[in-house]
């Protein structure tokens, strides 16, 4: 408890620290990476702890996204850009914080309605589930103009994400994460994760506890669509897809099976391109950072193939016990 | 691992060391953010080459105000969120203005954040005509509106090939081609009147067949005197095959999509035949600043420049520079009102003026013929808007 007291206020300190010495440009990088955790911590449910292989990611971003830009849109400009729009969507204006709210939640229904048919399959039917509702969705937003503007996307929606947001759902993400995992619940995926018969025969039910992470999982992912909408202020049906749904799965290789490992992956996958660009800039050879990241990644893979952070995770508790800030 | 942290410490430092050159005092900082990787990249990479050609031009001759000009590109990797972030980032780095984009999907996840610092953006490519007005007054167009492009075409069809009825085919997925039919038909029911469209059909990006839409151009009595087809690059090519395997004879025109290899090589020369297409210039223009671009292209990249977008590139650099020069600062609000005063640059794509405070150029629009699989220039047309 006391240990999670300080490791909000360090963070919250280091938030603080940041918003106040950090250009433009270095918050913006540093609010992604705070992005690419929640997304990676979120896909771990599903991933890294229960065993299902999810690339649904990108798709219910794209929901969260949507759904929360449409609830934060000025009424005025919706009149001119989605006509279409049902009488109380059109002259609603909601907080930031509830749009991403709802988004999350209409991401998390949508997951449960695809998840209950497919995940009492067993194999892997979820992978190629996922991407044909990833297509599903690319293909409605494109096509429902009046309500979406199609292709062209949503433009001009206000940068309400700052670092305290992301920030805030940083930390609501992988508390929640890691309650689940040290709970009934996370004990039952780890179960199916490691043998569905076994767990099966425990009285484990596997479609519920299948369910019960992708759901889970997609709603964070809804809402850092929410988060990501309202920091690029511009999103398209293109915006989120395939390419993305795999970086999200390299940040979990890479990383490892747990929080920190999910964590770590994303902290990596964030910051290399955005250290190496530099380099690119000055060197004139663009696609640097792309051919770097491979490299990066091979070498992890080889040397150390159950991620940078395997299984483990970061006890905090012993941690400050070592710093000595503990007793 | 001690190797991985060595080479990552050369890395960073290296980093710095480039990074640091920024800051070297005498110049004029310009931002291109381009997709120089990705799908974007044959549209983007020669417009780049556009700008650094400007550059260098600019520079040899002293420079502009006493001061160099020099380029921060940085490769947004056809993604949204780049575009987002390499904004910021030049923004940060104190760029004066910033050059960029093909297509207008990542001109709207850039040019907000210019606009709200005050700084000019110039998109070298995007021919979306409300662009200035769904981003404000920092953001300016270097090529003709889709607008302009689709009146030219009506009303060459209509006062030069004499065509009175037409079909239009466009492709829905993309904002480009639903734009460009829009302003086609509006322009073409002006010179003719409401039934002069005969019929109107839709497909999507990557449909292969197109049998039904052309079963359909079959059945009309009376036949259409031109087929007018919105694409992309991606499908011109496959649907002129198909178009002309059918039989069907009557001239297909088109926009700037159709300003791609493909057009003739997917239909071969026998079949590409009869085809109109707009786009911002012809290499063969016998114009001395065309030429000169060409021959200097030629010199600092070892190839022709691959298409119109590395003129387009060329322009928005230029046009910049003129701003300055004009408004004897390199303050980004003042080079905005210098901008926006443009009145007759002689560019390599056409003639730019900005004029009645509109920031989408008025200019001439190349029209060009495919005859045997050989794309000839017609002339420019000048529509009257």
């Amino acid at each position: 408890m006391i240990a999670g007291i300080y490791t909000l206020v360090i963070l919250g300190g280091i938030s603080y620290t940041m918003e106040r010495t950090l250009n433009d440009y270095h918050l913006t990088v540093v609010e992604f990476l705070g992005i690419y955790v929640i997304l990676a911590v979120s896909l771990a449910l599903t991933n890294s702890f229960t065993g299902l292989f999810s690339l649904g990611h990108p798709a219910f971003m794209a929901i969260g996204a949507y759904i929360s830009a449409i609830l934060t849109f000025p009424p005025i400009r919706k009149a001119i850009m989605m006509p279409a729009l049902p009488h109380f969507l059109a002259n609603m204006q909601l907080p930031f914080c509830l749009a991403v709210i709802i988004g999350g939640v209409i991401a998390a229904l949508s997951a449960f309605i695809i998840g209950f048919p497919v995940l009492r399959l067993r194999g892997h039917y979820l992978a190629v589930a996922t991407i044909g509702f990833m297509i599903i969705v690319q293909v409605l937003i494109t096509n429902m103009n009046s309500l979406t503007r199609g292709p062209l996307g949503i433009n001009g929606i206000y940068p309400y994400t700052d670092i305290w947001w992301v920030y805030i759902w940083v930390v609501v993400t992988v508390y929640t994460v890691w309650r689940v995992l040290n709970s009934r619940f996370g004990r039952a995926m780890l179960a199916i994760r490691e043998d569905e018969i076994a767990a099966e025969s425990l009285g484990i039910s596997l479609t519920y506890f299948k369910l019960f992470p992708l759901v889970l999982g997609a709603f964070f992912a809804g809402v850092a669509g929410g988060l990501w909408a309202h920091l690029v202020t511009a999103i398209t049906p293109s915006s989120f897809s395939l390419p993305l749904a795999f970086l999200l799965v390299v940040m979990l290789v890479i990383g490892g099976k747990s929080i920190t490992g999910a964590i770590i992956g994303a902290l990596l996958i964030g910051i290399v391109s955005e250290l190496l660009r530099p380099l690119e800039m000055a060197t004139q050879m663009y696609g640097l950072t792309q051919i770097v990241t491979a490299i990066g990644l091979l070498a992890i893979l080889i040397k150390k193939p159950g991620g940078i952070a395997g299984s483990k995770e970061i006890n905090l508790v012993s941690l400050y016990k070592s710093l000595k800030v503990l007793r | 691992m001690r190797r991985v942290l060595v080479v990552g410490f050369v890395l960073v430092s290296m980093l710095l060391v480039f990074g640091g050159f920024g800051y070297a005092g005498g110049v004029i900082k310009i931002g291109a953010l381009y997709n120089l990787t990705g799908e974007m990249s044959s549209i983007d990479a020669p417009a780049l080459n556009g700008v650094k050609l400007a550059a260098k031009e600019v520079n040899e001759k002293g420079g502009v105000l006493g001061k160099k000009i020099r380029i921060i590109a940085i490769d947004t990797k056809t993604n949204q969120k780049e575009c987002a972030t390499a904004a910021r980032q030049l923004l940060s780095e104190g760029v004066v203005a910033g050059i960029g984009y093909g297509d207008t999907t990542y001109v709207l996840a850039a040019a907000p954040l210019f606009q709200k610092k005050h700084v000019p953006f110039i998109t070298s490519g995007a021919t979306l005509p409300e662009l200035p007005k769904m981003i404000g007054n920092y953001m300016f167009l270097v090529p003709f509106g889709d607008n302009v492009q689709a009146y030219a075409m009506a009303d060459f069809l209509y006062k030069d090939l004499h065509v009175r009825r037409v079909i239009i085919w466009t492709n829905k997925a993309t904002d480009y081609t639903l734009a460009l039919s829009k302003y086609f038909k509006e322009r073409f029911t002006k010179l003719t009147g409401k039934k002069s469209i005969l019929l109107e059909d839709f497909f999507q990006t990557g449909d292969k067949d197109y049998s039904a839409q052309i079963a359909r151009v079959k059945a009309l009595k009376p036949q259409p005197d031109a087929l007018f087809i919105s694409s992309i690059p991606d499908d011109i090519g496959i649907i002129v095959k198909q178009v002309r395997e059918a039989g069907i004879k009557q001239p297909i025109a088109g926009g700037d999509g159709y300003d791609t290899p493909l057009l003739v090589k997917v239909p071969g020369p026998k079949l590409a035949n009869d085809i109109y297409y707009t786009t911002h210039q012809a290499w063969d223009n016998p114009d001395p600043v065309v030429q000169n671009f060409i021959k200097n292209y030629k010199r600092m990249f070892g190839h022709e420049p691959e298409n119109a977008f590395a003129a387009l590139g060329y322009d928005a650099l230029m046009l910049v520079v003129r701003a300055i020069k004009r408004a004897g600062s390199d303050n980004p609000a003042a080079i905005r009102d210098a901008l926006a005063k443009e009145k007759g640059y002689h560019g390599v794509a056409g003639t730019i003026s900005y004029k009645n405070g509109s920031r989408v150029p008025q200019k001439a629009v190349a029209i060009m013929k495919v005859e045997q699989g050989k794309i000839k220039f017609v002339k420019m047309v000048m529509p009257n808007m």
